[in-house]
């Protein structure tokens, strides 16, 4: 509507003064700008309220994102075919707005605008800084064609991986954790999280193996992440040994990003113990499934700029007991000191300010939660730690409070650990590179009426929630999920094997009956006298 | 032998009971939308049920006279008795016994699904709902800013408020794909499609804004509802801003109470 006012005064203004005051007062970016009204139409309709209108990254949302929206008066763009400091070329501007900026608050666009509205606002954005009026059409690097991700390939990456120290920020088994990721700010000065290479569809580039390979030659402009490039021109590593390392990368995330799960299977353990810690080998074989995680913006103060994108849990059960192994990426063991200064960074860099903004030591957390009993309805307590009428019951673990607690709680932040003498939970916490795996145990009846009672074959309702300390979360500021369920298998029912063993040879011997039935009476009806019915 | 067969009895029976299959099956489900008539697929349970009345329907009809039925049975006959049919008699006694395990496995083996939720998405709202210790009627109640002050201010805000607000989970395009929409289940709403706020009236859309999931009837189940009640943290102005916000940005026309009217009770 803004840009309809101005495109309406525009109208009204003649065009020869128009022209004239244009090329005395205004810059030739601007100019620019002028000329483009649909880029201008589209531009303030949709991405001014990030990017701001004047394209400075400051729209009203900015404080509201780690990282903060682009500011396209630098120039600086982060995905690109370009050498590292060269402008992105159209074809790369095109491609952020389709695609997005994946693991950001940047979506694709390519659904929601037309080509024609795409290509003005690849003028608009370039028209915000002098640099793409001033120098010639930025050249694409000649990238080289993917090798075979062999064996040897992918041992190569990994020796790649160490030679040039990508461990330092992105941690040894990928997950964000190396020792430098706390000093990491961006050109803007905000603070910046090395990714996490084991979420490959969170890649702001997107996460295959050539764009992968493409963000090592061209390095991600405007955050600590360079271009490799330089390395193969003093010929430190070879262009070959790159596309390993590319390999190597792509190898710490799943062929597949995991689907949204509904329903957690906990598998019945008949011929095995069932695991009693985190590292059990039992846990590798369990069925994993993936929880989306969301900040907490419910009810204040709320949470923005949550850390756990995403909890993996596994679930057995022996009919006794139920074990759940609950396990995310994280980029310390919070509170750690050397992230102090990174966390007080945060804090201060977004909004709103609500609540307890102050920095200091926090732990991580996590929770599950249950409805107090089985439900026999549909009704569930409210997902966001239930209500004062209908409370929930929770397993609360916290890095720094020893064991996890059995709690309920009557709303957001009413949780309370249950007295000494009805805890039965046990529990397991380890955190190794870059990651937390926490196990609790219980068994499926306690007898105590202030807990959740499981049954097997039964959905049982359970959400989460999960705090990374050292990114400033506590309290009603951390990342959550809705309801999901948990199912306890049953043991496979005789009647699965027999019902349809007995169908078969019901059918089978129904059929040779009938068949030789026919065959019998077509032999006597040959040799005997006709009975007019065969 | 040599007769078509849709001369055939055993063939017209076949095409028959074929036929009503496709119909029970897709056709009352997708047929009467392409003249405008609302419809639903039809239940398994109903299917089967139609399927044994054709059955026997069909079984009437050819027993009907002695030389139908005669020519009805005669090729089921040959294939059980004639020693040039042995191979395909012999598949037959092998694959229908094994079909019908699979089927019977397939009625018996334990699945897991989550329970059935029957949610209501557009609950009948409150005639009137208490917002910050007022009483407002919802019914026949108009945005008072589309008469007040400058529409364009209102929008302006709207989209501050949408933005720094709602945009995490029903997303920037309003297309209900924000960056935190996959946590949640309901779904956030897409603004976008035909079927919401295009729909509703603004006063319908301002008490889901203000009373969020916690304020649904129990059959659109608010336990489950990740919409904040908004009348804890949006003034009332805030909130008809945000609901121009969405009109404008979407090009959807709210539904007036005219319309309302003349359409009966449909929400």
């Amino acid at each position: 509507m803004r840009a309809r006012a101005s495109s309406r005064l525009a109208a009204m203004v003649p065009g020869f003064v128009f022209a004239a005051v244009m090329a005395c007062a205004v810059s030739a970016p601007l100019a620019a700008q002028e000329e483009n009204a649909l880029g201008r139409d589209v531009y303030d309709r949709w991405c001014a309220s990030c990017h701001g209108y004047e394209g400075l990254g400051d729209g009203y949302a900015a404080t509201y994102m780690l990282p903060r929206p682009r500011d396209f008066t630098q120039a600086l763009y982060q995905i690109r075919t370009t050498a590292s400091g060269q402008l992105p070329t159209d074809d790369d501007i095109m491609r952020v707005i389709n695609e997005g900026m994946p693991g950001t608050t940047m979506p694709g666009w390519e659904e929601e605008l037309s080509l024609e509205e795409r290509l003005a606002l690849v003028d608009y954005l370039k028209s915000f800084s002098r640099f793409f009026a001033a120098g010639e059409a930025p050249e694409p690097l000649t990238f080289s064609s993917p090798t075979r991700a062999t064996e040897e390939a992918l041992a190569d990456g990994r020796e790649v991986y160490e030679l040039i120290e990508c461990n330092r920020c992105h941690g040894i088994d990928g997950r964000g954790d190396g020792t430098s990721s706390p000093t990491l700010v961006d050109d803007a000065g905000m603070p910046t999280y090395s990714a996490d290479l084991t979420e490959n569809w969170y890649f702001n580039g997107g996460g295959t193996v050539e764009d992968i390979y493409q963000r090592l030659r061209t390095g991600l402009d405007g955050t600590p992440m360079p271009s490799f490039t330089d390395l193969i021109d003093a010929g430190v590593i070879t262009d070959e040994q790159l596309w390993n390392l590319a390999h190597y990368v792509r190898s710490f995330a799943p062929e597949d990003p995991p689907g949204i799960t509904e329903v957690i299977r906990a598998g019945l353990v008949e011929d095995a113990p069932l695991p009693d810690g985190v590292d059990d080998p039992l846990w590798e074989s369990a069925e994993a499934f993936y929880i989306p995680m969301g900040g907490q913006i419910i009810e204040s103060p709320r949470w923005f700029v949550p850390q756990v994108a995403g909890l993996w849990v596994r679930a057995l059960h022996d009919g006794g007991e139920l074990a759940v192994h609950v396990s995310w990426s994280d980029h310390s063991e919070s509170p750690d000191t050397a992230w102090a200064a990174f966390q007080a960074q945060v804090l201060s860099a977004v909004g709103p300010d609500e609540g307890d903004m102050e920095p200091g030591p926090r732990p991580d957390g996590l929770y599950l939660q249950f409805p107090m009993e089985i439900p026999e309805g549909m009704d569930k307590p409210y997902f966001l730690m239930g209500d004062p009428l209908d409370p929930v019951y929770l397993w609360h673990w916290e890095s720094t409070a020893g064991p996890a607690q059995e709690a309920d709680a009557r709303g957001l932040g009413t949780m309370a650990a249950q007295g000494d003498a009805s805890q039965s939970l046990a529990s397991e916490a380890a955190f190794s590179a870059g990651r937390w795996a926490v196990m609790f145990r219980r068994a499926l009846e306690t007898g105590d009426p202030g807990d959740l009672q499981f049954r097997v074959g039964e959905p049982v309702p359970v959400g989460f929630a999960a705090w990374d300390g050292d990114n400033g979360e506590s309290g009603s500021r951390g990342s959550i999920s809705s309801w999901h369920y948990i199912f306890l298998q049953e043991p496979t029912p005789a009647t699965v094997v027999v019902a349809p063993l007995i169908a078969t040879l019901l059918t089978a011997g129904l059929g040779v009956l009938v068949v030789a039935r026919a065959q019998r009476r077509e032999r006597e009806g040959a040799e005997g006298p006709d009975e007019g019915d065969a | 032998m040599n007769t078509k067969p849709w001369k055939h009895p055993l063939g017209q029976a076949a095409i028959v009971v074929v036929l009503a299959y496709v119909l029970f099956e897709w056709g009352i489900w997708l047929l009467p939308p392409l003249f405008g008539v609302a419809s639903a697929p039809v239940p398994a349970t109903v299917v089967l049920q139609y399927m044994g009345t054709v059955v026997v329907g069909v079984l009437i009809w050819v027993s009907d006279s002695e030389e139908r039925w005669k020519q009805f049975k005669a090729p089921i006959h040959r294939v059980m008795v004639d020693p040039r049919q042995k191979v395909l008699r012999t598949a037959l006694m092998v694959t229908i016994p094994l079909l019908v395990a699979f089927m019977t496995f397939d009625r018996v083996r334990p699945t897991v699904s989550a329970p059935a939720a029957l949610r209501s998405v557009h609950p009948a709202p409150p005639g009137q709902i208490d917002f910050r210790g007022e009483t407002m009627v919802l019914n026949g109640l108009e945005n008072p800013l589309r008469h007040e002050g400058d529409l364009e201010k209102h929008y302006e805000e709207g989209k501050r408020i949408y933005v720094q607000n709602c945009m995490a989970c029903h997303g920037d395009a309003l297309d209900g794909q924000g960056h935190f929409a996959s946590a949640f289940n309901p779904a956030p709403l897409s603004f976008q499609d035909p079927g919401t706020i295009v729909q509703l009236t603004e006063s319908f859309v301002f008490w889901r804004i203000a009373k969020g999931g916690p304020g649904l009837p129990r059959e659109a189940t608010p336990w489950d509802s990740a919409m904040p009640a908004w009348e804890d943290l949006l003034t009332a102005e805030e909130i008809w801003q945000v609901t121009i916000y969405l009109y404008e940005q979407t090009g959807w026309e709210p539904r007036t109470w005219e319309e309302e009217g003349a359409e009966g009770e449909e929400h």
